[in-house]
């Protein structure tokens, strides 16, 4: 290849410049006319010449929107009665896949960036001879019984009730995503940068003047309409299941939209979706908070029961450090859950939903369970200070402190119940009651056993006198006895969602464990690992050492036992960073994608 | 609550616990748009509007931008155009959000070394070293070894002054459009058959139609509002469909012709013979109106019905069907896409269509047409006016006559004008591998991405000694192999006007202040025009408005005639202004269509029948290569190379950010390939990774990739109509493995 300059060093521009002899305009008048024309480039066409004059006064004198000759059929003729509600009416037939009302609700609704609150999905089947793909947009349901305000433990959603339509009170929220996991159709969508979520009102604001929604307005083909619904019609409706092909099961919600199709779909219709795996939102935050609160409690609750099990004094002399150890990590976890709200000044409001939010419970229960552990440890280190003194109210109070502990242990149970029911509420397979209760408890049960352990090896270690080393010596043997049992069974029953895999149909369970050995593979070793060592191999090392055999506090063996704990921990972490991730949510058909 | 009396004292504590308005609230709160808009966000509520047409497709659909401080905040459909009646697709409603983009190009950009870094350089020094470099090449090579690339992406003005200052003002003799890769086909085929580039059809003619043929494409996808006009058809139309593949606008066909990759022309041949069999022509117009029909006739009698089953593969039933159907329908009207246009004999299926409806009579009445629906914004005016394969208004730089006629109009001397013929695009990509090619300005297009041969197409782009992309991103696969970019204004940014698929032509305004130093095309070209030192040549090309003056005058007496527009406001008052539009037209209707008097624009004002034995495809399928690829749309939310729809964070939700291949199940499970799984596309030229969409719409044998990804070009094969020299992206064999991820 020919080169034009002969190049012996980099070229600067002024050499190249140089190299190119004068150009055909003197440099000057070049520029002079660069500048005139950036200058030009820099203003607009003039509002004065365009066309419409008209545009620039009629500002507000159009009562009618021009559009309203199109959408005026798309709008019910008739008032909302008594048993009624508005729904959105889709025509599948005309929905061809164009997407036109997702990016015109974004645009006419202001929304953010990468802000939509309506979706095309994408179902395909068939056969070669007569394939079917069908296009799916959907937006809010606006459902008879909506999740998302059932599951709202701050009351940010209402139902009007005179048009049904499921409004969201931005300024209510206080950013917990419960909603998000609550509402099978993946309908409200959090925005970390404005630590809310949001969604669709139906326009409610252009319904109240006449006007169409955005998506109605917009839709080239008219496929989206506002239509007038029975609501006894919408429960017998969600009775026989004919909502829409792959869609989650209207019974749980009632959702009022009616997609209506003169089209006879083949059997084998899937979403574009439908084998698509990725790992959902793993929520930081509460992982921590869920088990260093079943850790709390699980050692509030192995703590009391050593009370019976230990002589009164070795038991009061190891009160005080095991109900300080739990309700230390306790309010670790409590701290942690606030990290998740999006608006954590607004942590407060979190009860209001008591009366129908599982989230509002638990917040309540771990709430007073904190509100009586603090007191509680308080009083353990405080009353054998007093335990000279003879006091009737001493003595009664000392002699209560078991059964104290125990019901602080109880409200805790409570609290953790709590927190199964907000997952078993969401009705995904993967966090069913059988498979959360499991779950959680066996984490109480784990955490709680391993955390007690190292409490007493710690006082061994600080305090170190003959009455710490003889409990010790007759307790490490049961603890590390409990700790193997109880991660035996938790590793197990995890393991046991693999048989899933074996299913033939693509279930919700089976995506699930296709998740956990796929792309959440590295996590799912991890936390075996974590649980082998922590759960299994080092309590086996302590459990194996014969009873008549002393047990050497030495820092080398103190340490193993830390290793037991962090490793315990760590797995506990990883099987919920797994609860979360490797769930398969319910949701309507989505588009293609890996 | 109710346990707490609202009253003043209390009403902080009530809205502490329960907030019904706040910040958040108010942030969606809507009030009275004006302007006939509706109900609009505070915020976005417009202190004037103004009407433009969009610039993605050649739909060409009318947007309403809404501004504030005269500059656009917002867009909506304008409800009372023509075209689109209120309506949008996404990428028309996403339109100005693209223009936001963080790689827009701000600054003129140089290497200074091969392997360098693109370095930004002022407008006096960039413009230096774009003539300087260019001068140079052309001192050592020959005038004729620098070429330009054109668009159909810019406004007719723009491409005007581009191929003029290049071929009249620089020298240059070889220069195309992008437009190569979509409508040269149509274009060949419509002046060989008609005796001039001349769409005949106006959108009303979907909606008047009772039978809709759709030919080699998914306009569904493609151009969704155009399928608005179809379902707004009221007639129960009968929609047949010609496809290999099942797509959306498959789902809307009465017929679905599901036939052999590039067998449609021996399918329109075979039913041109079942229509003469049974005498279903419409004997009075080809006596009247058409050329060569004795001889059409003779030549399809090949095409028995026995011959063309087996080679489309569809069932005899299925072909009798469809030409009873063309019989019995009052109105037929056939529409082509790039099914027909990318192929190795794209202009004879182009014009096997075209026959059809010259038979039957089925052209100049309302509903009908042989209908080749365009693909960019402004692919009609680069037809018309890019002055690369026409000269000037659909002149010939051949014809001695026309070049004095466009000189006169100019006011330069003929001799200035080129007496020879450019080479096309791939004539002049093949160039730079015969050396005859050193320099390129590509304007507006995305080459390194979009050619066929990908992996070669590059190769080709870098033995340039000097490339320069004219582009509003820095970021696209062809600026960044350029040795100079000049940043140029988009669409929203600058003035001028485009023709769409009807020809129709419309306005586009500057509503937005471009990023930096970036400048209009027309700008830009001037200022090559004054620093090349034929400034003086086009002092008559001072704005768009002068030039499409000038070209108004090229336009007088050939049938794309707009003299009668007086000026840009007047186009606007219409509602956009169908060519032709003849001085005294004071009051053109809003929806006309062409040959309405049976007279064609050849010297006989006949119609040609046009044949030629079909081919078979170049590259079919064998063993190492067992697939057939077709390429086409992926959705209504992506255009093209995606250099502007992937910049807009809601278009990017529409699509799959991936690459996706769809294949048969009885495929899928032979090759055990599960559904989602990642696969390695590979053709004899280069490979691609792709996720596996296994579907029932794709034929055994055959695989659908979309055209938007990169890859795709690295497979598609270097194969050209011979006539119209278009590319053939939509046939060649690949094969399809799975990959261990």
């Amino acid at each position: 290849m020919s080169d034009t300059l002969p190049i012996t060093k980099p070229l600067s521009l002024q050499d190249l410049l140089e190299g190119l002899g004068p150009a055909s305009v003197p440099p000057s008048s070049g520029e002079r006319m660069v500048h005139r024309l950036l200058q030009e480039q820099g203003k607009l066409s003039a509002v004065e010449l365009f066309a419409k004059e008209h545009d620039l006064k009629s500002r507000n004198t159009c009562d009618v929107p021009d559009q309203a000759r199109y959408y005026a059929k798309l709008l019910p003729a008739t008032p909302v009665g008594p048993g009624q509600q508005y729904g959105f009416e889709v025509d599948l037939d005309r929905c061809s896949g164009c997407k036109a009302c997702v990016t015109a609700c974004h645009s006419l609704n202001g929304l953010d960036d990468t802000e939509t609150w309506r979706d095309v999905g994408l179902l395909i089947g068939g056969t070669e001879t007569l394939p079917v793909m069908q296009h799916v947009t959907a937006a809010c349901h606006h459902c008879l019984e909506p999740a998302c305000m059932t599951a709202c433990p701050v009351n940010a959603y209402e139902k009007d009730t005179f048009t049904g339509i499921v409004q969201h009170l931005d300024d209510q929220c206080f950013g917990c995503q419960y909603c998000t996991l609550a509402c099978p159709y993946n309908v409200p969508k959090y925005r970390a940068a404005k630590g809310i979520v949001r969604k669709c009102d139906m326009c409610s604001s252009r319904l109240k003047k006449g006007e169409a929604p955005a998506c109605v307005q917009a839709c080239p083909h008219e496929a989206i309409a506002i239509r007038i619904v029975d609501v006894s019609r919408v429960i017998e409706n969600a009775e026989a299941d004919h909502f829409l092909p792959a869609a989650p099961e209207p019974y749980i919600t009632l959702p009022t939209t009616t997609y209506k199709t003169t089209r006879v779909f083949p059997r084998n219709m899937l979403p574009a979706d439908y084998y698509s795996i990725s790992p959902q939102h793993p929520h930081w935050p509460l992982i921590v908070m869920l088990v260093l609160t079943q850790l709390s409690v699980g050692a509030f609750a192995a703590g009391s029961l050593l009370e019976w099990a230990l002589d009164p004094a070795l038991a009061a002399a190891f009160r005080p450090i095991h109900a300080t150890g739990a309700l230390v990590l306790g309010l670790l976890a409590l701290g942690a859950s606030t990290l998740h709200l999006g608006r954590p000044l607004y942590a407060f409001r979190g009860i209001l939903g008591f009366r129908h939010s599982w989230l509002s419970r638990e917040i309540a229960a771990f709430g007073l369970f904190a509100g009586m552990a603090v007191p509680f440890a308080a009083l353990c280190w405080g009353l054998p200070l007093l335990g000279a003194s003879e006091s009737a109210w001493v003595k009664l109070a000392v002699d209560s402190l078991p059964t104290l502990s125990l019901s602080v242990a109880g409200v805790g149970l409570v609290g953790v119940f709590c927190s199964v029911m907000i997952y078993v509420f969401t009705q995904r397979e993967l966090w069913s009651l059988e498979r959360t209760s499991i779950r959680f408890g066996l984490t109480t049960a784990i955490l709680g056993v391993a955390t007690i352990w190292l409490l007493l090896w710690l006082a061994v270690g600080f305090l170190g006198d003959e009455a710490w080393n003889r409990l010790a010596q007759n307790l490490t043997r049961p603890l590390a006895q409990g700790v193997i049992v109880a991660t035996t069974l938790k590793l197990l029953y995890d393991i046991s969602l693999l048989r899933h895999l074996a299913t033939f149909r693509n279930s919700s369970l089976k995506r699930s464990a296709l998740l956990v050995v796929g792309p959440l593979k590295g996590f799912s070793i991890g936390r075996l690992v974590l649980g082998v060592i922590g759960g299994i191999v080092i309590p086996a090392a302590y459990a194996a050492i014969p009873a008549h055999d002393p047990i050497q506090f030495t820092t080398t063996s103190a340490v193993f036992v830390g290793l037991m704990w962090a490793a315990c921990l760590g797995g506990e972490l990883l099987e919920r960073y797994l609860f979360f991730s490797a769930v398969s949510n319910p949701r309507m058909p989505g588009g293609v994608r890996p | 609550m109710s346990l707490i009396p609202d009253n003043a004292l209390t009403r902080p504590l009530l809205n502490l616990l329960h907030q019904r308005e706040g910040r958040l609230t108010r942030e969606l709160l809507q009030e009275p748009g004006g302007f006939g808009l509706g109900q609009l966000p505070e915020s976005q509520v417009p202190e004037a509007t103004t009407d433009m047409v969009c610039g993605f497709c050649s739909t060409g659909c009318g947007l309403k931008i809404h501004l504030k401080d005269g500059e656009a905040i917002g867009l909506s459909p304008t409800t009372s155009y023509p075209v689109n009646l209120g309506m949008a697709c996404p990428k028309g409603w996403e339109s100005l959000r693209v223009l936001d983009a963080p790689d827009r190009a701000t600054t003129p950009l140089y290497r200074a070394e091969k392997n360098g870094r693109l370095e930004p350089v002022g407008w006096d020094a960039a413009l230096r070293l774009f003539t300087g470099r260019f001068k140079q090449i052309q001192e050592k090579h020959g005038p004729h070894s620098v070429a330009f690339i054109s668009t159909g992406q810019m406004p007719t003005e723009e491409m005007a002054i581009l191929g003029a200052v290049a071929k009249f003002g620089m020298g240059l003799r070889h220069g195309d459009g992008n437009t190569r890769q979509c409508m040269a086909t149509a274009v060949v085929a419509y002046k060989e058959a008609f005796g001039f580039d001349a769409p005949p059809y106006t959108y009303a003619d979907f909606e008047e139609s009772d039978a809709l043929v759709f030919v080699g494409g998914n306009p569904c996808i493609a151009h969704p509002i155009m399928w608005e006009r179809v379902m707004r058809n009221r007639r129960s139309p009968e929609i047949i469909v010609v496809d290999p593949r099942g797509t959306e606008t498959t789902m809307y066909a009465t017929q679905h012709l599901a036939l052999r990759p590039k067998s449609d022309q021996t399918l329109f041949y075979g039913v041109a013979r079942i229509l003469i069999e049974h005498g279903w022509i419409d004997e009075s117009f080809v006596v009247r109106s058409t050329a060569g029909f004795e001889e059409f006739a003779r030549f399809v009698d090949d095409y028995g019905l026995a011959r063309t089953a087996s080679e489309t593969g569809l069932e005899p039933a299925q072909i009798e069907r469809f030409a009873r159907t063309i019989h019995e329908r009052a109105r037929v009207s056939f529409w082509w896409t790039m099914g027909v246009n990318q192929s190795h004999q794209g202009v004879r299926t182009a014009e096997s269509i075209i026959n059809l409806a010259l038979m039957t009579g089925n052209i100049g009445k309302p509903g009908t047409g042989a209908n080749s629906i365009t693909g960019q914004c402004n692919a009609m005016g680069s037809r018309l006016f890019s002055n690369t394969t026409n000269l000037l208004g659909g002149h010939d730089f051949k014809n001695a006559e026309h070049r004095e006629k466009i000189a006169g109009i100019m006011g330069m001397d003929a001799a200035v004008i080129p007496t020879e013929n450019s080479w096309s695009y791939h004539e002049i990509m093949e160039g730079i591998l015969k050396e005859k090619i050193k320099g390129l300005w590509i304007v507006c297009t995305n080459t390194a991405h979009s050619w066929i041969n990908q992996n070669l197409a590059r190769e080709m782009l870098s033995r340039l000694d000097f490339l320069v992309v004219q582009d509003m991103y820095h970021s696209t696969e062809t600026a960044r192999m350029a040795d100079l970019v000049l940043p140029a204004a988009g669409w929203g940014e600058k003035e001028g006007t485009f023709i769409n698929s009807e020809r129709r032509i419309g306005r586009v305004k500057k509503v937005r202040r471009a990023p930096g130093e970036a400048l209009a095309d027309f700008k830009i070209f001037q200022l090559v025009a004054k620093y090349w030192g034929c400034g003086e040549q086009f002092r008559r090309w001072s704005s768009p408005e002068a030039v499409f003056d000038i070209l108004k005058e090229c336009s007088r007496g050939t049938p794309c005639d707009f003299t009668g527009i007086p000026d840009y406001r007047w186009i606007e008052e219409q509602g956009g202004v169908q060519w032709p539009c003849q001085e005294g037209m004071t009051a053109p209707a809003q929806e006309r269509r062409l040959f309405e008097d049976g007279r064609f624009h050849h010297a006989d004002g006949r119609a040609k029948f046009l044949f030629e034995a079909s081919r078979p495809m170049t590259e079919l399928p064998n063993e190492a290569y067992p697939f057939l690829l077709l390429t086409g749309r992926g959705s209504a939310s992506q255009w093209h190379t995606q250099t502007r729809t992937a910049k807009s964070p809601v278009l990017r939700k529409l699509y799959p950010e991936q690459p996706f291949v769809e294949i048969n199940p009885a495929d899928a499970r032979a090759l055990k390939i599960a559904p989602n799984a990642w696969v390695t596309v590979e053709s004899r030229r280069g490979r691609m990774r792709a996720m596996a969409l296994v579907t029932p719409a794709v034929r055994q044998g055959q695989v659908f990739i979309a055209m938007h990804y990169e890859g795709t070009n690295q497979l598609t094969d270097a194969v050209f109509d011979p006539y119209s020299k278009q590319p053939s992206y939509k046939a060649c064999a690949v094969s399809v493995k799975p990959r261990a991820e």
